[in-house]
């Protein structure tokens, strides 16, 4: 009983002696931490908020693009501002983004050296404890304790995996270890309990960049990111595996990389459906936030079977074409953003016994980015009388010659058994 | 001496002619006149004409409202006839003609005539009829996407039958209310026919989009067929329903059809949204059938597609600008 009594006694001290560590620990980041708002110049008020973190002592601060996206998309339109611990206000200057892993950086006028966040060299273990900071509302800071997850497993780009809750107004605030060295960056959260960090090496490349050759124009900036970005992912799949398995009586392709996820569903069920179909569907686990109405950076690919049963042809053929006459793209964008489709339709009919086709190809073009697009393609196979195979895929943010490589891969790759 | 006295109506309808070889002619309201005028604005005896041997002299027998040339208020009293003369009494009008009046050169038979009478024949015509509304539920059956039985179908295809019918019914209307022969059924049987050929034209239509590329330029060219055959549909109502000349057949049939197009174009062109984030494409299929061509290879459509980037690319820097 007596020993028992001792390891609470010990167990409870230990306790306060944590807390007490962390409450130092915190007190001395404090003037570190802002939080960042994004303020509408005609309306005076503030349109968005975050938080951000100063990582060298003559005042750069890091956070989320998509925190100071408004500004980065319509510099005409907002100021970006911050308010620090001690309620104090003032202006900042966006300096540098890296769009793909949601990170930026912005500056304040300091006249004397000021503390800062320092970066960690060592990546985390699994199950060590970290705690996100951020300045979400006006109480000053918040610290969020929880425990790094190791790396995404499904994302094209790298983020860390973190069981704790991050709220959407800690965007962009640092996760620190217990020695206070940032090991990454609030993102997103994916419902209880899972946040998801931008590890920290993403920020220490952007902050060397910017040291050797800040960029010139940050729109620039974004559309070499972006396009770099998707060149990568789509030669990383050009390259992959590309194995056929069975779909109904058709064979489609698989690609064997970790961050395309997969989901099938078919009607198998529903006895008093005229066609029987079956749906397998891959896409990328990610987009890439542009603004609140444009997204880009996705890919995704689809094929259905159909099968008639007891049905005329002709009939068949027509619920068919229902099918394929809706298709739309799967991001966001609006008119400011990109142009309408355009389409091109002809009839593919392989020499060597591939699969006869009708196929349809249409894409628009990025208005500020220039040399990005979102292509769309939609086959319907035409060379059974009751079986079909709809095979389609859009990429958004994409290059032409990356576009088109795909494309040709895709539509060699299907076939019937 | 004779004459000919044409009833007309007030915008000149013929309502009854009568010739005599008499020397005095009266007109009135009274049992006893040659011709009797069921007009209460016409006196018992209101008018005579009479033929002094060389001229017919028209007297107005003191009525109550007079006598007067065509719509004019000249008093007709001892006017001296010259044939083709109006003259109005009361409400009611009476055209004078001489036995050598000039007529209008005869009109030969249309040559489509023929084809008017057999749209018409009872057998024809509910064939056409008929067909109409198979291929109405045919229709229906194909874009439903359930199990539909034959009196799901049989309600659609007999209302769409009864909707179409709607058009040379008032057609028919239209022209027995301006005194022309209704001709209901002649209407009816070139409508159907018309409109079965529509369907004709549809097939056509989707025919030519399904084994074409996007490539084709004169894919617009298939837009001209429905146009023709309204345009034609609507000649034969004009021939069928109203007696009117070739000019201006031509006209009323261009106006109809002019409004149905071009209305219907300015109504898509009204709900079309300023922005579309859907594409649009041709999603014309047909069973393998159909398919005549033999397609492209893999590389062409690839080809071609890259086509497509140029074009946005230009309108992306014409919306910048």
């Amino acid at each position: 009983m007596k020993g028992f009594i001792t390891l609470l006694l010990l167990s409870l001290s230990s306790l306060s002696y944590a807390t007490e560590q962390a409450e130092e620990i915190f007190k001395k980041l404090a003037p570190s931490l802002y939080q960042i708002r994004l303020i509408d110049n005609a309306s005076g008020e503030k349109s968005s908020i975050g938080s951000g973190f100063q990582i060298t002592a003559d005042g750069l601060i890091a956070t989320n693009y998509h925190v100071i996206s408004g500004y980065a998309r319509h510099p005409q339109k907002y100021k970006i501002e911050y308010l620090d611990h001690q309620g104090n206000k003032g202006s900042l200057t966006l300096q540098s983004v890296d769009v793909i892993n949601d990170l930026a950086l912005i500056k304040r006028t300091t006249e004397n050296n000021m503390p800062f966040f320092s970066i960690t060299e060592n990546v985390p273990i699994k199950g060590e404890e970290l705690y996100s900071l951020g300045n979400p509302h006006d109480l000053g800071m918040i610290v969020v304790p929880g425990t790094y997850n190791g790396l995404k497993k499904e994302s094209f780009n790298d983020k860390i995996h973190f069981t704790g809750s991050v709220n959407s107004g800690m965007s962009g605030g640092p996760v620190v270890n217990k020695d206070t060295q940032v090991v990454g960056v609030n993102v997103a959260t994916s419902g209880n309990q899972i946040g998801f960090l931008v590890p920290h090496d993403k920020l220490v490349s952007l902050f060397k960049a910017y040291r050797t050759s800040p960029p010139k124009s940050i729109k620039l900036q974004m559309a070499e990111q972006l396009a770099f970005n998707q060149d990568k992912l789509i030669s990383t799949i050009l390259n992959s595996d590309w194995q056929l398995k069975p779909l109904g009586k058709a064979l489609i392709p698989t690609i064997d990389v970790p961050f395309l996820r997969c989901w099938g569903e078919s009607n198998a069920d529903k006895k008093d459906a005229l066609i029987l179909a079956a749906v397998a569907n891959c896409s990328l686990d990610e987009n890439t936030y542009l603004s609140s109405n444009f997204f880009t950076g996705f890919l995704e690919m689809e094929f259905r079977y159909m099968q008639a049963k007891e049905l005329s042809d002709t009939k068949f053929y027509s619920l068919y074409e229902q099918h394929i006459k809706r298709a739309g793209p799967a991001n966001k964008a609006s008119k400011d953003d990109v142009t309408e489709y355009q389409c091109h339709h002809d009839i593919v009919a392989p020499k060597n016994d591939g699969l006869k086709r009708k196929s349809i190809f249409c894409t628009r073009a990025y208005k500020d980015f220039p040399k990005l697009y979102d292509v769309l393609y939609l086959s319907a196979s035409l060379d059974k009388n009751n079986q079909a195979l709809v095979s389609h895929f859009t990429i958004a943010g994409v290059k032409q010659d990356s576009a088109m490589d795909f494309s040709q891969k895709f539509m060699e790759s299907a076939s019937w058994k | 001496m004779e004459i000919i006295i044409e009833e007309i109506s007030r915008n000149h309808k013929l309502l009854g002619r009568h010739k005599y070889v008499k020397q005095s002619i009266s007109i009135g309201r009274g049992y006893q006149n040659d011709i009797i005028v069921s007009d209460p604005h016409v006196c018992a005896e209101h008018l005579q004409l009479d033929f002094d041997g060389e001229h017919w002299i028209v007297s107005d027998l003191d009525s109550i409202n007079g006598s007067y040339l065509d719509d004019s208020k000249t008093n007709a009293h001892q006017h001296i006839i010259n044939s083709g003369d109006i003259i109005s009494l009361g409400k009611s009008q009476v055209r004078i003609v001489f036995p050598n009046h000039p007529v209008e050169e005869s009109v030969s038979f249309s040559p489509f005539e023929s084809l008017i009478n057999i749209a018409r024949n009872p057998l024809v015509l509910s064939a056409s009829i008929i067909l109409f509304a198979i291929i109405t539920g045919w229709i229906f059956y194909l874009n439903s996407p359930l199990k539909v039985t034959f009196t799901q179908l049989l309600v659609p295809a007999i209302s769409m039958t009864l909707l179409f019918a709607v058009w040379p019914g008032a057609i028919a209307v239209i022209s027995h209310l301006t005194k022309h022969d209704s001709r209901v059924m002649s209407q009816v049987g070139i409508c159907f026919v018309f409109f079965n050929l529509m369907w004709v034209s549809d097939v056509i239509e989707r025919f030519v989009h399904f084994n074409t590329s996007g490539n084709f330029p004169l894919i617009w060219l298939l837009t001209l067929i429905p146009i023709a055959l309204a345009f034609c549909l609507f000649w034969f109502n004009c021939s069928i329903g109203f007696h009117m000349s070739a000019r201006r057949r031509i006209i009323v049939a261009s106006c109809l059809t002019l409004l149905l197009f071009g209305g219907s174009f300015l109504i898509q062109l009204s709900k079309k949204p300023e922005f579309n984030p859907r594409p649009k494409y041709d999603a014309t299929l047909m069973t393998p059938a159909f398919m005549i061509t033999s397609g492209s290879s893999i590389d062409e459509f690839i080809e071609d597609s890259s086509k497509l980037f140029e074009k946005v690319n230009k309108e992306a820097k014409k919306q910048q600008e």
